[in-house]
């Protein structure tokens, strides 16, 4: 019988990890085998390099680290299929959610919101990173991997740009840039000129390219130009000016009303609305263009208004959201007070402000809609005067 | 290649059953019945590390079946993964030995797998239309 040394087992430790096995408990349980076979079976003045040799030999076929793979691959066998399962679970489930939530959508009913964000968020979260990890696994090539995780990253970043977009949460226009100039300038020339050197990929790769070329295409195609979104903001701003200059006009015809007129608390009520909603039309107009007023030459300037949601700015202010529920506040007063005068059975307006409700508004909606109470405030007064 | 070819060939395997070589049985057909083997010894033998297993293996097959090390060791580690197996290491020096043995799961398990596979054998001889030795 053969006695190891201490120094023969560190040579056959670092032998077996130097040929790829990592594992440690492997690593050990190859080299008290191996030390068994040699004890056993090597002459006490045998060769011992040799007979090590000879023997590691029949381990496997072509390299020992077969043992390692053989190993990882049966560990991971049951979580390949548990991954699999999952992904075609969670793909089931997100596009059945965002079916459904495009379906209430359309209808109007409750809950459109939750199953479209829901959806989108397991497809980008859940879905597409299992797919990654599955699809990665069977490619042996790191070319093969990095294409598949570009593929991914980028088909994640627009799922999650369009809901972005739609919820109107800040960063979807830059995330829906960024994917797909990563999409065009990065995933598909490496896609496409990898694969158009293999002849039993070239036609496949050829029609996955002119789908991708032509989905962000489509895609490009829903996207406003910025010369286009310029052309819109000039629109928005004159129509806005041009409202503002009619207001100003009608409230050159102001007539004066006495102060104890009975009808004085209406008056004043009116005029404290009047106020607010000219100190949030500036706040806008001043956060939307830097200018304290508007002038017909804004285009010169540049000052025009966007297509920004009055949600970010109010929300970022803390003056101007007190206001905002201030003039609400005041509004459902003044509403109230009016609906039960009555100047010589004739009753004053009735304002309509459903869009201080509706934050999610764009800014020059909002800046029209103050007009607009302005100018019911405006004909009430002529109401109260015009009788007195 | 070519040499792996000239294995496969039947001709061969005929060859070599008329010079009443000691037939070695291939590895495709051992890798179906690998962790029925590993089980069952561990039944019968309470605790065993690797190398134990091979030698067994081989003296109770008059070395008819010979695990390989590459088969052998994978296999135990999936199927302590599994929870089949239990562990224990027991150390010498600078060497470590692993024990192996059943754990509860495993025991019930190695039932099941003998059962299916003497199932499996029936059919297989009725598949093959197989006649029993008479003795």
């Amino acid at each position: 019988m053969y006695h190891i040394t201490d120094q023969q087992i560190d040579f056959i430790l670092n032998d077996i990890r130097r040929n790829g096995v990592e594992i440690e408990d492997l690593q050990l349980n190859l080299l008290d085998h191996l030390c068994c076979i040699i004890e056993n079976e090597l002459e006490e003045n045998g060769d011992f390099e040799q007979f090590y040799f000879q023997t590691i030999k029949k381990f496997y076929k072509k390299e020992l680290r077969e043992i390692e793979e053989e190993t990882q691959s049966l560990l991971t066998y049951k979580n390949y299929y548990v991954m699999k399962k999952v992904m075609i679970i969670s793909g089931a489930i997100s596009a059945g959610l965002l079916s459904l939530g495009i379906f209430f959508k359309f209808m109007h009913w409750p809950g459109a919101a939750m199953g479209i964000v829901l959806g989108i968020s397991i497809l980008s979260f859940v879905f597409l990173p299992l797919m990654f990890v599955l699809k990665s696994k069977e490619k042996k090539e790191v070319r093969d991997k990095v294409l598949i995780a570009l593929g991914t990253l980028s088909a994640i970043t627009i799922s999650l740009a369009i809901l972005f977009k739609v919820m109107h949460w800040p960063g979807a226009n830059m995330m829906a840039v960024s994917a797909l100039l990563m999409m065009l300038f990065l995933f598909l020339p490496i896609y496409f000129f990898n694969g158009i050197r293999n002849p039993e990929s070239k036609l496949n790769t050829i029609v996955s390219s002119v789908l991708i070329l032509a989905g962000c295409g489509l895609f490009l195609t829903l996207v406003r130009t910025p010369t286009g979104s310029r052309k819109m903001y000039v629109e928005l701003t004159r129509n806005y000016i041009a409202n503002e200059e009619l207001l100003q006009y009608e409230k050159g015809f102001q007539l004066p009303v006495n102060n104890s007129s009975k009808f004085s608390q209406n008056y004043n009520d009116g005029k404290r609305i009047d106020l607010l909603c000219e100190e949030l039309k500036r706040f806008i107009v001043k956060t939307e263009t830097g200018v304290e007023k508007l002038d017909m030459d804004f285009e010169s300037k540049e000052t025009w208004l966007s297509d920004d949601r009055i949600l970010n700015l109010i929300e970022e202010d803390q003056t101007a959201s007190t206001k905002w529920s201030e003039l609400k506040n005041a509004i459902n007063e003044y509403n109230k007070l009016n609906a039960q005068t009555s100047v010589d059975g004739e009753k004053p307006l009735q304002i309509n402000a459903f869009i201080l409700n509706f934050k999610d508004c764009k800014t020059t909606e909002a800046l029209n809609s103050l007009i607009q109470i302005q100018q019911f405030v405006l004909q009430n007064e002529k109401i109260i005067a015009s009788i007195r | 290649m070519q040499k792996r070819t000239i294995h496969k060939n039947p001709m061969y395997i005929c060859v070599r059953y008329l010079i009443q070589e000691p037939m070695i049985y291939s590895s495709e057909l051992i890798k179906g019945t690998l962790k029925t083997i590993i089980l069952k010894l561990l039944k019968d033998n309470k605790r065993m590390y690797g190398y134990e297993i091979t030698q067994r293996v081989k003296e109770l097959t008059n070395g008819k079946i010979q695990l390989t090390e590459g088969a052998l060791y994978p296999s135990l580690h999936a199927l302590e993964a599994d929870g089949i197996l239990t562990t224990e290491s027991e150390y010498n020096g600078k060497r470590i030995r692993k024990y192996y043995s059943l754990s509860k799961q495993g025991k019930t398990l190695t039932n099941e797998k003998i059962s299916e596979f003497a199932d499996f054998m029936n059919t297989m001889k009725f598949l093959l239309d197989i006649k029993t030795d008479v003795a």
